[in-house]
């Protein structure tokens, strides 16, 4: 239920070996002794997928794994909360919700129940992209999860009486996510102000509380109908199940299910420049003050052209070159710098039509935001001016794909990662040969996309308790 | 459907010796990765009155430099091969872990030992580090739920097991640098440290990995715990601010870990108030009547003891209703226990989840550091299944009525609810 924003999976958990190769062994004469085995091919595919796709149109994704018997079974959809329509936010995320209300076999709240009489656990989650549903079971029990998925995305069946109830739980999430937290509401508003109040960017996942309050019944069951279909769905099973066994359950779970072909998704264009340069709030329940300044950016799935969409790659080096923790040209002017507590830069390149560029900053004590912001400016200055270096190239390019193959300790991360990019139309590729595609990006590369992101105007916005002055 | 899951589904474990240590060990070289946690008893419970937050600063400057790397260089050495090294200083205990590539396992080993035995803390990175702490600590106050928090433990344990393990603003401020350096010579200690690993590790590699962390420490038994105060939490205590939804955590006296009945109370607690959608909590809470996200509720193990603490959020004129509503469930539990049914899905779902504990190397190293800690025989997990289908629901039902007190069930709300 969770309405989650994909990624940072692999960025935490991206594995290399150029950096290896290079480092000294251990000097420590007992951890010398420990054996060091040959790496892993750094062009070996991440997961190692097997793609097929059913005569209905479900795309199917299959990643075998040792170990533990256990399977991770997600379906996610091509849709989520950027394709709700104009002032029904909050729909893709209510369905969600509502798709654990019942369905032609399976009664209301009997889902999750069933799951968890057979020993697993189950969820679901809604993004901008994408809306998947999950259950983790042991693997004699893939055919009864299969069952179940497939019976809701035929039809959904839940009862008029559950949609109020259930209405005050989507309610009470968005008070607990964002009402009582002055950061998130900032964050919200902070969108709102960049992209539009009704632009699919600058709504939040979860919708306007007002517009939570007027969606029917009938909202979701023409979003189901339109959208829930086996051409705009991607299976992805990932543990200990063989190819032919999971052939078989697909092929008598979900082969039967029809719909239309899939929904062609129409993502409006950014405005051309941020709709408001500025936003400041002093916020009484707020102790410590934030920065945040963003830029539209582009993505593997969209750009002001073909040119701008080269940027997406480039744009992740640049992110962690910028800001990505210790050792980043923000964290060693403004951390180390003694200026800011904590400062860095987001950016993700595969999502669904236009995205943004962002940098934080917290300052530290009482130093001054506007000293803050200058130093931040410095820095995008300083970019523009004197370049990047090759060496810091390869340090970020090193630091972001080292730790690729810890994706493989787990179930979790080959379904969310294949999952989400093939439910946007990015091949299997972008994800099994990620680590590669980084390493192949040049300094120039890096350089294009700044200047491709950093020459157009961006939104600052500042955070901040009651009676601090802003820059 | 057909066919049971195969019960007790557990990975063999090696008891591996050496540094004059034991470590829990499950081999599996499905992945090529390794992991490894390890406890020693004290964490914050140790740290001296008016230094709360000493033994979690220190655990942070742990990774900020030492031996001849500076904390830059420290960082860009972990980064560089994907190695995570983590230390943290929980309410009783001090903790350690780390998870890498099984071909940076010699850096890894290098750098943990060089984190552990000498590290800098040198006075800009102190500065640093306690800058965050403080900015951390403070933002933590910004949500009704953190206030909650906050204020429940203190009150629950009041003393050094009831405070911010992490400090407050206010202690962080305040602590001297050569407290911190002094954390390590404290916590330091061969006797009463817990090892677990998991992954594409052998014994052998093992035995080295020991030798190379922690051959160096004092055999000697760790400093003793101060005593753990008894529950003091009563009725409903609210901490006023503004904000539209209230926050709860509400708890009360749970058992010791080492208690016969410690398993049925878990099978009781996952009826009441366990996670996902099928506890009576989440029923009566969320799907019957709209009151919240989430509920839920169950055992916090402190120092051999336990607490049963729970949390909810609900909108300020709600929240009167949804303690009530709370109040209800748990004396409506403690009066007579799960239903046949109940006892049934729940061990269902308890021994039928056990393979789920498997799949991933660091979770792994955590359950088997858990069952040391807990003090649990080597084949804890592999009998589970059968215990738990002993339970019968006559003897939940007594477990439950000694366990739940309904008229002790203390709630601390932060927010501004109405009509409490």
């Amino acid at each position: 239920m969770l309405p989650l924003t994909r990624r940072a999976a692999l960025a935490t958990a991206a594995a290399a070996q150029a950096a290896l190769a290079s480092r000294a062994p251990a000097q420590t004469p007992a951890a010398a002794a420990l054996p060091a085995p040959a790496p892993i091919p750094a062009d070996r595919p991440l997961f190692g997928a097997r793609l097929w796709t059913l005569p209905n149109g479900l795309r199917v994704a299959h990643v075998r794994t040792r170990g533990a018997p256990v399977v991770a079974h997600y379906l996610f959809y091509g849709v989520g909360a950027g394709d709700d329509p104009a002032g029904k936010s909050g729909l893709a995320h209510f369905l969600e919700h509502m798709m654990f209300k019942g369905s032609a076999h399976v009664a209301d709240g009997e889902f999750s129940r069933r799951v968890a009489r057979e020993g697993g656990q189950d969820n679901a989650f809604t993004s901008r992209d994408v809306t998947a549903y999950h259950q983790t079971v042991e693997a004699t029990r893939l055919a009864l999860v299969a069952s179940m998925e497939a019976d809701r995305l035929r039809a959904p069946l839940y009862p008029e009486a559950t949609v109020e109830p259930e209405r005050a739980v989507v309610l009470e999430e968005r008070r607990q996510r964002t009402d009582s937290s002055p950061r998130a509401r900032f964050r919200e508003a902070f969108d709102a102000a960049m992209w539009g109040r009704q632009h699919w960017r600058g709504r939040p996942i979860i919708g306007w509380e007002e517009e939570i309050r007027a969606l029917t019944r009938d909202d979701m069951l023409e979003f189901h109908r339109r959208w829930y279909t086996p051409a705009n769905a991607v299976l992805v099973v990932a543990g200990a199940v063989d190819e032919e066994a999971l052939r078989r359950v697909v092929e008598s779970e979900y082969a039967g299910a029809e719909g239309a072909p899939a929904t062609p998704r129409r993502r409006a264009n950014p405005p051309p420049a941020p709709l408001e340069g500025r936003l400041v709030r002093n916020d009484p329940g707020v102790r410590e003050a934030q920065m945040l300044r963003a830029w539209i950016a582009p993505t593997q799935t969209w750009g002001r052209d073909e040119a701008d969409r080269a940027h997406g790659l480039p744009l992740e080096v640049l992110a962690h070159l910028l800001g990505g923790g210790p050792g980043s040209r923000l964290h060693r002017t403004l951390v180390e710098g003694g200026l800011a507590v904590g400062a860095g830069s987001g950016y993700d390149s595969d999502e669904l039509g236009a995205s943004s560029f962002g940098i934080f900053a917290t300052p530290r004590g009482d130093t001054a935001p506007a000293k803050v912001e200058a130093a931040v400016e410095d820095e995008i200055a300083r970019l523009l001016d004197a370049g990047v270096t090759a060496e810091e190239v390869a340090r970020s390019q090193r630091q972001l794909t080292a730790g690729a193959f810890l994706s493989l300790d787990g179930l979790g991360a080959a379904p969310r990662l294949l999952g989400s990019a093939l439910a946007i139309g990015l091949p299997a590729d972008a994800v099994e040969h990620w680590p590669a595609q980084i390493r192949a990006v040049t300094p120039d590369a890096v350089m294009a996309a700044a200047r491709a992101v950093f020459t157009h105007p961006s939104m600052t916005g500042w955070l901040l308790p009651e009676g601090t002055r802003a820059p | 459907m057909s066919g049971t899951i195969p019960s007790g589904f557990t990975l063999p474990v090696q008891v591996v010796e050496a540094a004059g240590v034991t470590a829990w060990l499950a081999e599996d070289h499905a992945v090529p990765v390794i992991s490894l946690s390890f406890s020693i008893p004290g964490g914050a419970s140790l740290d001296p009155e008016g230094r709360e937050g000493a033994a979690a600063l220190a655990a942070a400057l742990l990774t900020e430099g030492a031996g001849d790397l500076t904390a830059p260089a420290f960082q860009d050495a972990l980064r560089d091969a994907a190695i995570s090294i983590s230390f943290s200083a929980d309410r009783d205990e001090f903790s350690g872990s780390f998870r890498c590539l099984t071909d940076a396992l010699p850096e890894a080993a290098r750098l943990a030992r060089l984190a552990l035995s000498a590290p800098r803390m040198e006075g800009p990175d102190i500065e640093r580090v306690r800058a965050r702490a403080i900015a951390g600590a403070r933002q933590a106050l910004e949500s009704p739920r953190g206030q909650a928090g906050r204020v429940f433990w203190s009150t629950a344990l009041p003393g050094p097991f009831g405070h911010p393990p992490g400090g407050t603003a206010e202690t962080i401020a305040a602590l001297p640098a050569e407290v911190l350096r002094g954390v390590p010579a404290r916590q330091f200690r061969r006797g009463g440290l817990l090892i677990a690993a998991s992954g594409a590790i052998t014994a052998s590699n093992l035995r080295d990995l020991m030798e190379t962390l922690f051959g160096d420490w004092l055999a000697e038994a760790p400093a003793a715990l101060p005593a753990l105060p008894p529950f003091s939490a009563r009725g409903v205590q609210v901490v006023g601010m503004d904000s539209p939804q209230s926050s709860a955590v509400f708890g009360q006296p749970g058992l010791a870990v080492d208690d016969p009945d410690w398993e049925a109370a878990g099978v009781v607690m996952r009826v009441l108030g366990g996670g996902g959608f099928s506890s009576r909590l989440m029923n009566a809470v969320r799907v019957e009547r709209g009151l919240a996200y989430g509920i839920g509720a169950g055992p916090e193990p402190v120092a051999g003891r336990s607490l049963i603490v729970g949390s909810v959020a609900t909108e300020n004129a709600r929240m009167a209703e949804t303690i009530s509503v709370l109040r209800g469930e748990w004396a409506r539990m403690a009066a007579s226990g799960p239903t046949e049914a109940e006892r049934e899905e729940a061990i269902a779902y308890l021994t039928g989840s056990q393979p789920l504990s498997f799949t991933s190397t660091r979770q792994i190293a955590g359950i088997l550091l858990a069952l040391q800690r807990n003090n649990r025989p080597l084949d804890w997990l592999a009998n589970r299944p059968a215990r738990l289908a002993a339970l019968s629901r006559d003897r939940l039902a007594g477990v439950a009525a000694r366990l739940l007190r309904p008229g002790d069930l203390a709630v601390t709300v932060a927010g501004r609810p109405v009509g409490l």
